[in-house]
């Protein structure tokens, strides 16, 4: 496989979100309003990309039985070093965010990719797949958070783009209504994708 | 004494770890096909965030805190959950057969549950004294458990019903989980005066 | 045993290494980040007391209280707003326990106790109720009230301030918090107004 390929396959075929419905938690806590969505998925992407480069770099030193632990702490560094640029750079988002950033850690996605990806395969090939799987994992966000706002509060990234006589369904920036955006959208796409191949 | 009640209560019920922070989505879609499977894992988790509750409140505040290290706190945190998730399973496995066959496939999915690890941050940013954080992390063990539960004996009858094909799957879990959220809601201002 | 050795050594190096990074970035972003905080504060008490040219932020007194920010602290601390030499007021932030969980409010106050302005700090009231106790129309109806030309109380408890349709809760706390917190300024007004250290 090339790297286009590579990339391409994790904005899609292999969307983490809506196809193997992995990282749920974070998804779903911060897609009240679009900023908050795109600003998790280029947290995430980062993390990704950093961790599976230096997992890639170093899985031929890496003895198997330490392997988890190793990508835990890989993984965790790059965590950190979002965290602290984010209260550095853009406290609002930070403040926003939460302890979701410090739990990328346990995004399953991110360690998940380490195991089945980074630790069998070249930088380059890493690199394409975590910038796939980061990119697939925003997109998914930004779905989300869109719907979310847009009938929610009836603004996207806080412009207000419905009508003022619209009055928002606040439900949807409620807990239960990410639940529905979620079943409601990975029910759309199992329609979708089974008519598609009979 | 109230303040402990407050606290144990609201993370049950107002800030459920699972329907209102979504926290530990993972093993509450993946393991809530059948009641008895649900109960061991909320057992499991139940013991998992208390011990780690309490472990990561003496790091904090006797080890990162004295030596000004606690930029190191995502790192050393998620260190001793994976730690204590292997010595819980050791110790579990000599001591008691019987728990092990109960407990056993559920512990290695709780490292990368994000409700311990939610919980032991929560413990520091709400700045909890050490008895406090006993009960948080129990009462975040045991609000998962309820949810798990309800979700579970819901899924059992649900596999009776006909749900259409597209929604088979995670789709209804999901909207199961919706209403789930929605009557929860009705605890919300429990603990307002 | 030669494994264990090794297994042990190839961890210890890689947790360093990770330390060392992080320690690093920490230090990169230690000043940006107490900047970014200092900016935070200052905004909060300049958007209730504007009327300053000191640094209020380093200009503070602190009281004892029984009722700390999170009930297991007992301070409260007051900022004391200067222009030139005279004292402008006071700006300080109480909490309250509102439907979702705690509100924290700051207050401005002017040396006499009477209110400058009030701004929510954090709250997680439901959208679209008890959240709009941080609208203009609630905000603003506090400025130049004080405990003795007002009755601390909403007009459905019989006193004189406007509560939010739907909300009762939520709008009550805020008012019980805030005299709560005059109070407090008018029983220690001597301590505070005399400033740190004369």
């Amino acid at each position: 496989m090339g790297f286009f390929s590579e990339f391409i396959k994790g904005l899609w075929r292999e969307n983490p979100v809506f196809r193997i419905v992995l990282g749920i938690c974070p998804t779903l806590a911060v897609s009240t309003q679009l900023s908050n969505g795109l600003g998790m998925g280029l947290a995430a992407t980062f993390v990704l990309v950093g961790s599976n480069v230096f997992i890639s770099l170093i899985r031929n030193v890496i003895p198997d039985k330490i392997r988890i632990p190793a990508f835990i702490v890989v993984i965790s560094t790059f965590v950190t070093v979002v965290d602290l640029f984010m209260a550095a750079y853009t406290p609002a988002l930070h403040e926003r965010l939460g302890i979701f950033i410090p739990l990328i850690v346990v995004n399953c996605i991110i360690l998940g990719r380490a195991e089945a990806f980074a630790s069998k395969s070249t930088v380059w090939m890493s690199i394409a797949d975590a910038l796939g799987m980061g990119g697939g994992f925003t997109l998914a966000l930004t779905l989300i958070s869109s719907i979310r706002e847009l009938l929610g509060n009836g603004t996207l990234l806080g412009i207000h783009v419905f009508p003022a006589a619209y009055s928002p369904a606040v439900i949807m920036i409620l807990p239960p209504g990410a639940f529905l955006t979620i079943g409601i959208l990975l029910g759309l796409f199992n329609y979708l994708s089974n008519r598609k191949s009979p | 004494m109230e303040n402990l009640l407050v606290i144990l209560f609201s993370v049950i019920l107002v800030n459920n770890f699972v329907l209102a922070r979504f926290l530990g989505l993972c093993p509450f879609l993946g393991v809530s096909r059948e009641f008895k499977s649900s109960l061991s894992m909320g057992a499991a988790v139940i013991f998992v965030m208390t011990l780690a509750s309490v472990s990561t409140w003496f790091i904090q505040y006797y080890l990162l805190i004295p030596y000004k290290v606690e930029f190191l706190q995502t790192i050393v945190f998620i260190l001793v959950i994976a730690a204590l998730v292997q010595f819980v399973e050791m110790v579990i496995q000599k001591v008691s057969p019987v728990l092990q066959k109960a407990l056993g496939i559920y512990l290695p999915l709780i490292t990368t549950n994000c409700a311990v690890l939610g919980v032991c941050i929560l413990n520091i940013r709400e700045d909890y004294s050490l008895l406090e954080t006993i009960v948080h992390g129990a009462g975040g063990g045991i609000g998962f458990t309820v949810a798990i539960l309800i979700m579970a004996g819901i899924r059992e009858r649900l596999s009776l019903g006909r749900v259409p094909k597209c929604m088979q799957g995670f789709p209804i879990s999901f909207i199961t989980a919706c209403l789930m959220a929605l009557s929860f809601f009705c605890f919300q201002g429990f603990f307002a005066h | 045993m030669r494994e264990i050795f090794k297994l042990t050594v190839v961890l210890t190096i890689i947790c360093s290494a990770a330390a060392t990074a992080l320690a690093l970035v920490y230090n990169l972003t230690k000043e940006p980040i107490a900047y970014q905080q200092r900016l935070k504060r200052l905004a909060a008490i300049r958007a209730v007391q504007p009327d300053y040219d000191n640094e209020p932020d380093k200009d503070f007194v602190d009281i004892k209280t029984n009722h700390g920010a999170k009930g297991n602290e007992g301070l409260t601390r007051f900022y004391i707003t200067k222009k030139g030499s005279a004292n402008t007021g006071v700006v300080f932030s109480v909490s309250a326990v509102g439907y979702g969980g705690p509100i924290g409010l700051m207050v401005g106050i002017n040396p006499e106790g009477t209110i400058s302005g009030i701004q929510i700090l954090n709250h997680t009231e439901t959208p679209g109720l008890g959240a709009k106790i941080t609208e203009e129309k609630f905000v603003h109806q506090f400025n130049s009230k004080n405990l003795s030309n007002t009755n601390w109380a909403l007009k459905k408890d019989g006193g004189e301030l406007d509560q939010i349709t739907g909300a009762t809760i939520s709008p009550r706390a805020v008012v019980n918090a805030l005299h709560r917190g005059l109070v407090l300024f008018r029983n220690n007004r001597e301590e505070i107004l005399k400033g740190k250290r004369g």
